[in-house]
Parts: structure tokens; sequence; C-alpha cells
């Protein structure tokens, strides 16, 4: 196996950056992104697929809008559209089983493992940092763990899924990648964040 | 302790002494003052010019309806212009100017034009400037000759060119509750929505919450007023489901209930924190809205009424009773209502000096009347001021007796002596926010006011804003609007007991004195009384008219202070009643919001950097980048002391000489899939898809509905049912945008799925001669030679280990392939692919050697496919499929687009040598002096190494039919103009030979 | 301005685009009737009061709406997906 490139490129180095005196508001990492695939479901299909899906991965997953569930261990899944979930998982060669695993009739999967780049966001200031850049109401009553989010900000689509009370899981095109985190680290640096 | 400053009382901080400078003069102010607070405490009376006239001007309120007070701040070397003194917090450090003012503010030269009054009276600027009919200075070329002249004359700061080092940024909010204005009903507002366990957020636009209540020297609850209003605060801020924003004006209120906040972070700090913006802009969505706005003070217009020294008796209040500042020794108020009374007697109470009440109304309430005698004098009533006398500030007024009723004087007029004079002309609810939520705006004749409408549907009014006054009312309805806005019922619980006279602030209908001299009613544009009739005689009597004319109430205080007195001159004048006259609808922003807040974190450039996997590669191997949209892309790789020109001729060279290797991850890639995928793709391409056997690929054009080109590109069949579609990197957006359309609205039964997999795959273009060889060293798993892979075949295999696939197709014309692979590997493909190619001399190229190779082929994009051509303007009728309709197969015949005189694709050659130039027309005759009429323009052009000449694409009238005929580019822009050969455009290798060997 | 997006809840203006007039019809694939062509393109009835229009969530779920939305006072009245197959009903 090749090693994956991260797009981050060489500022995005582990350390304490912003207003930070008072304690850190944030955490910014970037796990490995593993496998990450689009699924989409036929009309009338969504709850098949979600169930397909779910089985390969290890998730109980809902098919309803913004619905998702994820598993510390790293598979996570989460709707992002009518009948679309976007999929991930630790293992790089989980993309294949998945798309195995869902026939015609039920929907159509792509593999974004490499188009996708997945950024976590934790802290007790993680939704203060965020709201900044999303017109989203990231209270955990509107947002509850578990569910995802497609947005944007500006020129940059996001899906956002929330993995816990002060966890964040940010998918980005990964062109974009780069610019994106610098607007991130930008908007965190009064609340004081840390790269891991 | 200064002269002006009461010994105790005021929410100012005695035992901090704060330093600052105000044209370069050091003052000493207190913790918790304004720049306003601390120059009146300091005796400092004169602050700035007037726009107009030069005339000297004093601070006139003491909030953010100041229309004179106007600094400029300076800081972190940049300057601030237009600032209202009323509205600056002072800190250490802090460095202020006056405005509009040489060499000095106290000798002043442009007060000269103060002699030339009557000609800069209304509408000067339009009547002047308009010009002659004729000549160079014609119409408006004489106002922009003049312009430079008055705009040193006339004006308010200057602002800076150094760029703003502020950061400033943007958020977000939602919450259940936004109650607009932290006052006394604004607190009860937002406590009783708290209590009912809504998210609520409260925005007050001072630096402290509490309003009237921090210098009404009231009580409330049996405490004075200010405790009260801090108790309140203090309580809120506990509480988690409440934000309190203070320093926040919410400016802007939008459909769907969403508003806009400006908060001011740092500007009150002598540094502001590091990461910490100095203004945040607040979008807020709100579920329902309490705007406690407040009323804003009104002035009466008289002659004089300018003069350093006059101001709102409601400021004179505020200033003794929150700043402990006294703003004269002798005051004299000027009323034509009850509040001045209140004022009067709170600033007898704070130890200043009341030298008199003058009172337009021949009878007063009691309760007037008790607080004159607490004031310690007999009101002069039936009387108005006719004069104010002083040079810098006030030293004296003028009295004669007045009929408020018919506006007449009459009889004697006697001197006053005084240094400051207090003037209340009734209260106007602030109902911007209102206004702006689409809400008409009601007058009311008893508060001779324009009072908010019946509430939205999602907001309500409290406290002043609805035009009751008073303390007890405040409490009332704030509590109110708070249990509106949380669903519940108004509640019968008692509200705290309130220690306030019972006054009637309803004011007599007078808003000015007629007599001698400039009564000012904008006292920032310098608008007079008389300006309002000339507009009147001059024919321009509806409200909008009236302020384009004047440019009453478009100052950056947007006429706070000048809207209704500026109307009633107005409705008068025309004999009609205030309402019939009208009002304006006010518009966003409710007060002046900084640039930078909006603009927020879209600075610089604006655009995020969308880099290729191989970016850092380029960055380090000499690429010097261009922007392509959003893409950062190799223009060319720059050896040492190469100039474009030679760096790309050098590329395009190795291309066709050898092998060339190019990054093409830019280009849209969208996968196409599901059953439907083949028959979706053969409606949107003019030409056939389902007829592409698996593993190869094939060039599509797609149409607009109208007809036209919109893009191109190839598709690759990786499955029966399994495309990937590729489109320009231009347009990779409004490709997946119509095709994401067409199937959600027009063919809603296909089932075809559609997922933007462009930074899925990072690919790399190898061409040339020996671009086989270079696969052969590197590819395994997959054979590469014409038989495995032939033009426009697809294979799949590796490169050092990371899965590659393979296409087959060429863009330069030589022997080419597009290698793919997933875009965490792109680097890694990148470097073997050069290292394979090492032997042969691979050469990385840039956008100047691909644009260079292509107009050799007489391949079109973008330039040429430019919204305006048809498929057959470019010569690509052979991919219009009779057998099938598709998108724009309906208007393409349409005889406007298939003239045969339209401007087509034809290839140029010039024939001096020169280069030519993009965007250059063609022309069949003249000179540069004497240009030739246009028969088209060059799309495209570079020096063509193939041919050693300069060649170009351009578009021209006819197109094949001017083969072999000559032209002349014509470029007076950059001076070109030569002689050309117009050709076909395939100038090298028209057969393909290279591409197919 | 806020949408209500009948997959994602409402949410904010910036997030839409535009994506023309719904009250038109597509003549046949097939159709040679070019006045029926040019009515689909170009003739568009602008009207003052409600109107129905095609607005894509592209910051968003990607789907088009079909937004009753009065374009005097913007008011949306209803907002639908577009793709009928995939709607659940107008919601007000």
């Amino acid at each position: 196996m090749v090693e994956r490139a991260t797009p981050l490129g060489a500022d995005f180095k582990p350390g304490s950056y912003g207003d930070f005196a008072d304690g850190i508001g944030i955490t910014l990492s970037a796990p490995p992104s593993g496998t990450i695939v689009e699924a989409t479901a036929w009309p009338g299909r969504e709850r098949a697929l979600a169930a397909r899906v779910g089985k390969v991965v290890g998730l109980s997953l809902e098919a309803g809008a913004g619905a998702g569930a994820f598993k510390e261990t790293g598979a996570a899944a989460f709707n992002i559209g009518p009948g679309r979930f976007l999929v991930s998982g630790r293992n790089e060669v989980l993309a294949d089983r998945l798309i195995g695993a869902v026939p015609e009739e039920t929907g159509t999967l792509t593999d974004l493992s490499h188009g996708r780049t997945r950024l976590r966001v934790e802290g007790a200031r993680a939704e203060w940092v965020l709201a900044k850049l999303f017109a989203l109401d990231f209270s955990s009553a509107a947002f509850p763990v578990t569910e995802g989010r497609a947005t944007a900000h500006h020129d940059y689509f996001v899906q956002i899924q929330r993995t816990g009370d002060q966890r964040f899981e940010l998918y980005v095109f990964r062109s974009f990648a780069r610019a994106f985190v610098s607007v991130l680290r930008r908007a965190a640096e009064d609340v004081g964040y840390r790269i891991e | 302790m200064s002269p002006r400053r009461s010994a105790s009382g005021g929410s100012i901080d005695r035992l901090r002494t704060i330093r600052f400078t105000f044209d370069g003069e050091a003052y000493a102010g207190h913790a918790g003052d304004t720049l306003a607070s601390a120059l009146l405490a300091n005796g400092v009376r004169l602050v700035g010019r007037s726009f107009k006239y030069h005339r000297p001007r004093g601070v006139f309120t003491a909030g953010i309806d100041e229309p004179n007070a106007l600094v400029t701040i300076l800081r972190d070397n940049v300057r601030e212009p237009n600032i209202p003194a009323t509205r600056i917090e002072i800190y250490d450090g802090l460095r202020a100017e006056s405005q509009n003012r040489f060499p000095s503010l106290a000798f002043d030269l442009g007060a000269v034009n103060r002699l030339g009054g009557r000609m800069l009276g209304a509408g000067f600027y339009y009547k002047t400037f308009m010009g002659p009919a004729v000549g160079p200075l014609r119409s408006t070329r004489f106002w922009m000759f003049c312009e430079r002249f008055i705009r040193r004359a006339a004006g308010l700061g200057r602002a800076d060119h150094a760029p703003d080092p502020s950061r400033y940024e943007r958020m977000n909010a939602f919450c259940d509750v936004l109650v607009v204005g932290g006052g006394i009903s604004g607190l009860m507002a937002a406590e009783a929505a708290a209590r009912a366990g809504k998210r609520v957020i409260l925005a007050e636009q001072e630096p402290e919450t509490g309003g009237f209540a921090l210098w009404s020297g009231e009580t409330i609850a049996g405490k004075p007023a200010a405790d009260w209003a801090r108790t309140m605060t203090e309580k809120l801020a506990a509480l988690d489901n409440v934000r309190i924003l203070p320093r926040t004006t919410v400016w802007g209120h939008y459909d769907g209930n969403t508003l806009a906040a400006l908060e001011r972070i740092g500007d009150h700090l002598p540094k502001t924190p590091k990461g910490h913006p100095r203004h945040r802009h607040w979008t807020i969505r709100a579920g329902a809205v309490v705007l406690a706005t407040g009323a804003l003070e009104r002035p009466i217009a008289f002659p004089g009424n300018d003069r350093p020294g006059v101001m709102l008796a409601g400021a004179v209040r505020r200033y003794a009773g929150e700043f402990g500042v006294l703003c004269g020794d002798r005051t004299v108020f000027f009323t034509n209502n009850d509040s001045a009374y209140q004022a009067a007697s709170a600033l007898k109470r704070a130890g200043g000096h009341v030298a008199a009440i003058v009172d337009v109304r021949r009878t007063i309430s009691e309760a007037a009347a008790a607080l004159a005698a607490e004031a310690g004098v007999v009101p002069l009533t039936g009387q108005a001021i006719v004069e104010t006398r002083g040079g810098r500030q006030v030293t004296g007024i003028v009295v004669q007796p007045f009929d408020a009723a018919t506006g007449a004087l009459s009889g004697d007029a006697r001197p006053v002596e005084c240094d400051c004079l207090a003037v209340s002309g009734g209260f106007q609810p602030v109902i911007h926010l209102a206004s702006q939520a689409g809400a008409k705006a009601e007058w009311d004749e008893t508060m001779q006011a324009f009072l908010p409408p019946a509430p939205g549907q999602h907001w309500r009014g409290a406290g002043s804003f609805l035009g009751d006054m008073t303390t007890a009312g405040a409490l009332e309805t704030g509590r109110d609007a708070g249990l509106w806005a949380s669903g519940k019922k108004p509640s019968r619980a008692k509200l705290p007991e309130t220690g306030a006279p019972p006054i009637d602030i309803a004011p007599a209908p007078v808003f000015e004195i007629r007599g001698k001299g400039k009564a000012f009613v904008d006292l920032q544009h310098d608008v007079t009384a008389d300006d309002v009739r000339l507009a009147h005689r001059e024919g321009f009597v509806s409200v909008e008219h009236l302020k384009r004319y004047t440019t009453l109430g478009m100052a950056t205080d947007q006429g706070k202070t000048s809207n209704v007195p500026g109307l009633a001159i107005m409705a008068e004048a025309r004999g009609i009643s205030i309402p019939e006259a009208g009002t304006t609808r006010f518009r966003p922003p409710y007060a002046p919001v900084s640039i930078g807040a909006l603009a927020a974190e879209r600075y610089g450039d604006l655009k995020p950097d969308r880099l290729t996997p191989m970016h850092d590669w380029h960055v380090e191997h000499g690429a010097r980048m261009m922007e392509a949209g959003l893409w950062h892309r190799p223009m060319i790789y720059g050896a040492p002391g190469e100039t474009v020109e030679q760096a790309y001729i050098r590329e395009a060279g190795a291309v066709r000489r050898s092998v060339g290797i190019v990054d093409v991850s830019t280009l849209g890639k969208i996968a196409v899939k599901g059953p439907d995928a083949a028959e979706f793709l053969d409606r949107v391409y003019t030409n056939m898809f389902s007829t592409l056997p698996v593993g190869r690929a094939r060039y599509g054009l797609m149409l607009r509905e109208d007809g036209i080109a919109f893009d191109d590109g190839t598709t690759w069949r990786l499955g029966e049912n399994d495309f990937l579609m590729t489109t320009t990197t231009a347009n990779a957006g409004p490709v997946m945008q119509h095709l994401e359309y067409v199937l959600d609205v027009v063919w809603p039964d296909l089932r075809v799925h559609l997922t933007s997999v462009t930074d899925q795959w990072a690919s790399a273009a190898i061409a040339g001669p020996d671009a086989r060889k270079v696969l052969e060293k590197c590819v395994a798993g997959t054979m590469v030679d014409n038989e495995a892979l032939p033009f426009m075949g697809i294979v799949r295999g590796t490169v050092e280990g990371a899965p590659v696939m393979i296409c087959r197709l060429s863009f330069s014309g030589e022997l080419a392939y597009e290698v793919y692979c997933g875009a965490g590997h792109g680097l890694h493909i990148w470097e073997a692919l050069m290292d394979a190619g090492e032997p042969f001399g691979i050469t990385p190229y840039g956008m100047e050697a691909l644009g260079t190779l292509r107009i050799e082929k007489g391949h079109v994009t973008g330039a040429e496919i430019d919204g305006r051509t048809t498929a057959r303007d470019l010569y690509l009728d052979w991919m219009l499929s009779k057998k099938k309709p598709f998108i724009g197969s309906g208007l393409m015949d349409r005889p406007g687009l298939i003239d045969r005189n339209r401007i087509r694709l034809v290839g140029v050659i010039s024939l001096d040598g020169q280069p030519l130039g993009g965007g250059a027309h063609i022309v069949e005759g003249g000179s540069l002096d004497d240009l030739g009429q246009s028969i088209g323009h060059i799309t495209a052009f570079c020096y063509s190494p193939a041919l050693a000449k300069y060649i170009g694409l351009a578009l021209v009238k006819g197109g094949k039919a001017r083969h072999g005929t000559r032209a002349f580019v014509s470029d007076p822009l950059r001076k070109r103009f030569g002689p050309v050969e117009l050709v076909s455009h395939h100038f090298f290798d028209p057969d393909g030979r290279r591409m197919h060997g | 301005m806020l949408i209500s997006c009948p997959h994602c809840g409402p949410r904010d203006l910036a997030e839409f685009s535009y994506q023309g007039d719904a009250t038109r019809t597509r003549p046949d694939p097939a159709s040679t009737d070019t006045q029926a062509w040019h009515d689909y393109v170009y003739a568009r009835p602008n009207p003052a009061g409600p109107h129905r229009e095609f607005w894509q969530h592209a910051g968003g779920c990607r789907a088009h709406l079909l937004v009753v939305r009065d374009t005097l006072t913007h008011e949306i009245h209803s907002t639908a997906l577009a793709r009928p197959s995939r709607a659940g009903g107008e919601t007000a």
C-alpha cells in the first residue's frame, strides 16, 4: 500500500496557536481519511441502502434527513441529502467491500477516500468557532450528536457530523482542504487552539 | 478634578485617570468616560467644523444620534474618520483629531465659506455644476472638474489609504428571542424570556446595559435605577440561556427574522487582544424579536442653534447623571415639553446652575412647575429663543414672546447670559428596525412623533420605542413583550415600584422658531430650515426629493435628530399635515457599520486557493503559478534567466520532440452512475455515448438549451452503467449544476446518480513521441502498446505500487496519455513518471505551453466556447448527432445561429513577426489612427515553436471562407497594428498522424 | 432570508442558487416547434406576487426545490423537493 499524502501542507504542524493564554478553545486534527464513500439510494430504496451500508461498517443507520451513526472505533455514516449518505471507516479497503455490498437496484456508491479530507474540531469552543463559518445552529438541541449536515462557507462545501457534545467531524473537498484549514485556524485564534 | 466634574455620582470611576489627546493636546478623563464626556469635563466646547460652512460646532448629544462631534481616531497608523465622540470610550493613549478644518480647529480658513452661505444653499451642486450643454466641460464633466476643489472645502474627515491592520469576523447566531436594546424594557423582556427557558440574546449598543436607568436618577424597586439595572444584568449574565452583547448595535432587520448586528470588541481597549477581532458582525436568526430601541430627543430649529454649547436637554441630563459632567456653569433650557424640566432639576441636583427655562407653551403642568422650582427658576413660558450669541461657544441667548399656535414672535426681545443651552423639541421613537421589517410608521398627534405601527408577526416593541417615556411603562411593556416572545400570556404579577414625577412629555407642535439667521435642521449636513423652504419653492416637495435636493438626513447620522423637524417644516411650507407630507422608509444600516466587519474573513484576493495534489512539487520546481478560477496552476516552470516566452517555447518544444508532463488534476470530473447513465449522456451531449464500449473514452460536446455551445470534455465508460465525465476546469461547477437540474427537474425518471469526483483523482498528462516509452518503464499490471491501449482506450494498472487508470487521449496532438490515480497518490505517481521519463528528458510544462500546443492543433477551450459561439461556429458540426434529440437541438438550427457569416473559428498567422494579442480585433484595412470595421477578434495566441511563427486562433466573420485571405490585427490599446493571414485553425499535423501513431 | 429546505430545514439564503422559472414546460425532446422551444427558454411572465421558481440547495443537500415566493414581499409561501419521486408533499 502506498501511503496517501495529506493535502494540508507543512504549516499544519502540532502546537498551540492563537490566544491560548486562558486555555485551549479547540483542538484541530486531521485523522487519516481511511475510506470515505458516498452512497446514494434510488427513490424508495433509502432504508435498504442504509441497512446494507450500516451492516458493512457495523452501524445501525437510519435513512432520515440528517440521520447518522458512528462508533468510536472509526466507522461513521450520516445522511447528506435525499437518499444520500457519507460513509467512512478507518480501513482503506472498506470502499471495495461497501461497493460490493450494495446491489445496483438499491443504489450506487462512489469512492471519495482521496477526494474528501476529514478534519476534527473538538473542544469547549467548537460551536463558537464553527458558528463563525457556517449559518447553522450548532446547539446540541438543534444539532444532536450522531447527526450530519451538508452546508457551505462561501466556496467551501463541507459536510459535518457531530460525534460528541463538543466534537465535530468535517469533510471537505481535498483541493480546498489547505485553504479551509487556514480559514478555520483564523477563526479559532480568539479562543486559542491546538493542532494534534 | 476638573471644574466641570461633579464631586460624586455617575458611573465613572473617579479613582482611575485615563490620558488621551485631542488635536495633539493632552487631556485626562476617567474610566467610564466617552471622548465627548471627557472633553466636556475639560471644558472643551469646540470639537469640529461643520460640513459646508465650517461653522464651529460642539458636542450636541450624548449618544448614537450625535451629528456634530465627529472626530478622526488615529490608531495603529490608521486614520478612522467620522466617529462620533459620544460613541468613543476613552482609553490610555487614545488619539483623536477634529475634522474639516485647516490649518487648525480654532482658526479655520474654510470658515470663509460662511460668507458665501447663500451660495452654498440647497441644490447648490445641482445648479452650479450642471455645466454647459456643449464643449469640453459639458454636463457632468464640469462637475468632475469642480468636484476636487469642492471636496476639499466641504466634507467630513479624511479617510486613509493605508491598509487596515485590524481583524474582523462574522458570527452566526440562533436564538428564540432577540432583545434589541438593553434599557429598562429590554432588561425586563430578556428576563421574562429567560425565565420561560428561551434562548435569549440581548444586544445593547452602549458599553453597559441599563439605558435611561443609568442616568435618570430615579428609583426602581426602592433602589437607585442604575443599581437595579446592574443587578438585573448580573442576574441575566449568570444564566446559561442568555447571551448579553454589549457594544452591539443591531443595524439591520431582514426577511425571515434575520438581523444584523455589529459588536465593537476592541475599540475601547488600548490594544485588541491577540487573535481577537476589532469588530464582530453578527447575523442573528431569531424566533421572535423584541424591539426595545428607545427614543431619541429632537431639537428645535432656531437661529444660531448650532453654536457650541447648544445641546439636547436629555444629553445635558445624561452627562450630569452618568458621567458627573456639568455641561455649563449657567445653563438655559429651551423646550416645548415637560422633559426639559426633569433635566433641569437633575442638573441642579448634580450641582449645576440653571439660569432659565424657556418654554414655548403658555401654560405648563403642575409637575413641571414643581420641577422648575426644584431647579430654582421660574420658567419663561410663552417665549422662544430667537438668537444665540457668542463666537466659538454660546455666551448668551435672546428671548422673545412667542405664540406657539401661530409661530408669531412679538414684543421685546431680551438677552439672557448662559454658557450652555439645553434644548428639547420632543421625542421620536427609534422605529428604524420596525420600518426595515416593512412596517409603516403612524403619526401620533399627541406625541408629535411617528410611532411604530401594529407589531409584525415576529416582533413586538417595548419601552419608549412605543412612545411611552416613563420608567413604569418600560417595566410593564418590557415584561409583556418578553412574555409574548416566549409564547406566554401577559402577567399580572406586581411590577417593581418606581419613583418618578408624573410628567407629560407630549410636546407642543413647535419645530422651528423663525427669526434672522441660520436655523439648522440637519447639523451634520448643514441643512437649514430655509433650505427646506427653498426646496419647496423649487418644487422638490416629496420627502424623497427633499432629501436628495438638500441632502437632509443623508449624513452619517442618517438624520436621527433632523428627519422629523425637516419633515415638519416642509409640511408647514406646503400647508399640509406632517403625515400627509410622509415619512421616509428606513433602510439598513441603522448606524454606520465598518466595511471590515462586513468583509470579515473575506479579504485579500477573496478566493480560496484550490490546490492540486502536486502543487508543492510545482512550486519547489520553479513553477510560476497562475490562477485558473480558484485553482492554482503552473504557468511555466522557469529556468534561471528565462522569460515566460522562452520557457513555454522550450516546454512545448520538448513535447513535440520527446516528452512532457502536465498536471491536469484541475479538470472537472463527475461520476455518472446508474442504469440510465448512457441514455442520460445521450441527452445532455450532442453526440452519442450509449454506443461507447466499456473501457473507451469519447470526446463530447454539450450545448445549452438555447443552442449555444456550453462545455466539452472526454467521458470515459468505466462500466456498463459507470461513466467518468470530465469537464473543462472552469466549467466543472456549472456543468454539475446543469446536470443536477435536468435530473431533478426535466427527467426525474432517469435513474442516474452524479457525484463530483474532481478531488478524488489526481491526473497527469504525458505527451510526446516518447510518452509510451515512459509508461512502459513504470506501469505494471497492464500493457500500454497500441493494441492494449489504442487511441481513446482505457487501461488499469499500477505505478510504483499505486493503482492508476490510464486513458490515451491527446490535447496536444502528440501521442499522449492521461494517468489518473487517487489524489493522495498524486505526488507519488508524478514523481514516478518523472523518474521514468528522465532518460527521455521528460519536461514538466505549464499552462502557457499547454495553450501553445492546443493552439497549434486548433483545439477549442473556454476562450472559444465563450457563451456566444455555436458548435458550427467552431466547426464541431460533426458532433451534432442527427439520430437523437439532445439539449440544445431544439433551438440550435435557428436562422441566426446557422448564418454562415457569423464569427467562426479560424487560424491567424502574424505576417510581421510580431506577437498577436488576446482580444485584439481583426480588421480588413485601416491603421492605428483610422480603425477599420472589426470582422472578429483573437481568442488565443502564442509563438508556435512547431511553425516558428506567431500564431493565434480567432473568431472571424465567415470563418473558413476567409482562409488564405489577408487582414490586419488591430489593438489600439496596446498600440498594435499589423498584417495577418487567416488560415485553417488546424495549424499542425492536421491529419492527426502523431497522436494516432 | 431563510429558505426552508424540505430535506435540511431552514437554511440561509447564501446556501441556495436560483435556478429559474418553474412555470415552464419543456417541449417534447424531439419537437421541432421552434416557437415552443423559444417560449420555454425565453418567455417569462415576471409576475408581481407569488411566483413558482426553482432553487437549488447548492451549499447543502444539492436538491432542487420548487419554491413559491412572493416577488413583492420575498415571503416564501411553500417549498417542496422539485423531483416528484422524492417529494414528501409541500411544506408550509
